[in-house]
């Protein structure tokens, strides 16, 4: 067998549901893992060391956040969680505790595999920049942190102190979800009343200075009532 | 117990005026006659007005007291040994007694009529829905049973026709959902929804993606204030009215080829305004356009996802205390606007 393949474990309840990722994702070459419960999911994490973790939030035996607090407990593998549209808490929720992203059932076929490719591809980034210099290119965006720059296309972005720091926090969270509140205790240190505002008011000025208009994304992508991600499009 | 202070308050004051004017009739045209009346009046007002028959009560023979006390001879002093106050006390409290009993009963009927609106909407809701529910599932169970057991017999070209059909449907059926989970979530123990501050933009930007997913080749032309503007809203139940009013006039619109979406503040007030250039709105249909289906003889075998959707929009609208209304535009096409509350601007950096 092909050993370059990365490996993905699915944990998921619904067999058709299972069926139908699992085939999905080996005709795009991943090769695939499948759990039925919580417990099952631990002992094939364990097992395999998976490099991506579908997680489906609604199991049997335990709740789909117990697994995320145990995987986090030990290592950052990538864990996207699908949820149903209607508990955003538990979205929120699952993403402070340390999942990557999320996919709102039913989802297509390209979201999804988008959605992974992002999450490899956050982990890939992660590991280089450890041996490379201090600087962070996401295809024309470029931010140089010893300098506290940042480049789109070649021209530097003026930002403020705190539009700075927003941006690079995010591209050091490269393809994963950060929420509100992650994001505001990062940034200020602490959540009060007027803090989302502040961050929104902030983020609307980035988003200008990027020149991302309403439906257009340029590079930061906000996912409304939860929080932003950093991505390309 | 702020009701039982609100209600001893209004008679009060309603005494009081009662006793004003009484006082300025005897000074002015100099007699008594018009007295019980006023206070006839007065005791009327104040058993329609509050609740219980307590205060109505109470103030009937409060009135008797201040009509024997200040307005009969002798004047200011209580005299009980003439039979007409005792006779003018009875039809007072008789008075009170029937207004109370008929406003309770009116009241009663008022809440009854309120609530049978409400099953009624939601009757109407769940027969479209079990019906409009049927259609896409029997063309998703249908084709995908056909091709499972006649596979062979069919060309690579009539199974992607009829998977492409599975997938429509089954698009079609996950809005369809995703509107029925907007009821439910507002109808769940009528618990008021739970507002945060969205930012104008991030909600308008979340909308498009959301809308393009589903028609790639409509443009949709923006028209947005310049200034950040913050709306206290539930945020998916608002993103999923304006993607229904918006899905609405690229499936009904015939004809349109410019649709506009334009946010205004005014005020303190966000307004909303999706309009097109299409064939507009039947006025037959304008009136019930937001209450679900215009009647029982409507046509049922079209999908009309358009009912539900629009009165999805007009319950959650409601429920954020806010306005919707629809017009025909003179040049053609058809408007649809709602108002919501914006947050005041307090200018911090």
């Amino acid at each position: 067998m092909n050993n370059n393949k990365y490996k993905i474990l699915i944990i998921e309840d619904e067999n058709n549901i299972r069926n139908f990722i699992t085939a999905l994702l080996e005709a795009n070459n991943y090769q695939i893992i499948t759990a039925e419960s919580c417990s099952s999911g631990q002992m094939m994490f364990n097992s395999y060391r998976p490099d991506l973790i579908i997680l489906d939030l609604g199991l049997p035996d335990k709740d789909g956040t117990e697994f995320i607090r145990y995987v986090r407990s030990e290592n950052s593998t990538p864990i996207i969680v699908l949820s149903a549209r209607t508990d955003e808490k538990d979205k929120v929720e699952a993403l402070d505790l340390g999942a990557n992203d999320y996919v709102t059932k039913p989802f297509g076929s390209a979201e999804l595999v988008a959605r992974i490719r992002s999450a490899l591809r956050s982990t890939r980034i992660k590991s280089d920049s450890i041996h490379q210099s201090e600087k962070f290119v996401l295809e024309k965006l470029v931010i140089d942190y010893d300098s506290r720059r940042v480049f789109l296309d070649k021209t530097e972005i003026k930002l403020t102190q705190t539009e700075y720091n927003i941006v690079a926090l995010l591209s050091e969270h490269c393809g994963k979800v950060l929420t509100y509140s992650s994001i505001i205790s990062s940034i200020w240190g602490y959540n009060d009343y007027g803090s989302k505002k502040k961050l929104q008011v902030n983020m609307a000025n980035i988003r200008k200075k990027f020149g991302a208009t309403p439906g257009n994304d340029c590079y930061i992508i906000n996912e409304l009532g939860v929080g932003y991600r950093m991505d390309k499009e | 117990m702020i009701k039982h202070v609100k209600n001893i308050l209004t008679s009060l004051t309603i005494l009081a005026g009662a006793f004003g004017i009484c006082l300025l009739i005897q000074n002015v045209f100099q007699t008594e006659a018009l007295i019980p009346a006023v206070f006839v009046l007065a005791i009327f007002l104040i058993s329609f007005i509050t609740e219980g028959y307590a205060c109505g009560i109470i103030s009937a023979l409060a009135s008797v007291l201040i009509l024997n006390f200040a307005f009969t001879l002798p004047f200011f002093e209580f005299n009980f040994t003439m039979p007409e106050n005792i006779i003018s006390a009875v039809i007072m409290i008789i008075v009170t007694l029937i207004t109370g009993t008929l406003t309770t009963q009116i009241k009663k009927q008022e809440a009854i009529k309120a609530e049978s609106e409400k099953e009624r909407m939601r009757a109407n809701l769940l027969r479209a829905v079990s019906h409009d529910l049927r259609t896409p599932l029997t063309t998703i169970y249908g084709s995908s049973s056909v091709i499972l057991e006649n596979y062979e017999l069919f060309s690579d070209e009539q199974k992607l026709s009829m998977l492409k059909g599975i997938r429509e449907d089954s698009q079609w059926l996950t809005r369809m959902v995703e509107n029925l989970l907007s009821v439910t979530r507002l109808d769940s123990g009528n618990v008021k929804i739970l507002k945060t501050s969205v930012a104008l933009e991030e909600l308008i930007d979340s909308v498009l993606k959301k809308f393009r997913k589903r028609y790639p080749t409509q443009n949709v032309i923006l028209d947005l204030p310049d200034k950040f503007i913050s709306i206290p809203m539930d945020a998916l139940l608002i993103e999923q009215v304006l993607v229904n009013l918006l899905d609405n006039a690229v499936e009904h619109a015939k004809g349109m080829t410019k649709l506009m979406l334009r946010v205004t503040s005014d005020d303190g007030k966000a307004v909303f305004e999706i309009s097109d250039d299409g064939c507009g709105i039947e006025s037959e249909r304008l009136k019930t356009i937001f209450t679900g289906y215009g009647g029982d003889n409507s046509p049922t075998d079209t999908k009309i996802n358009s009912g539900i959707g629009l009165s999805v929009c007009a319950t959650i609208i409601k429920a954020h205390g806010g306005e919707i209304s629809a017009e025909n535009l003179k040049n053609g096409g058809a408007l649809f606007r709602f108002t919501l509350d914006a947050e005041e601007e307090d200018d911090e950096q």
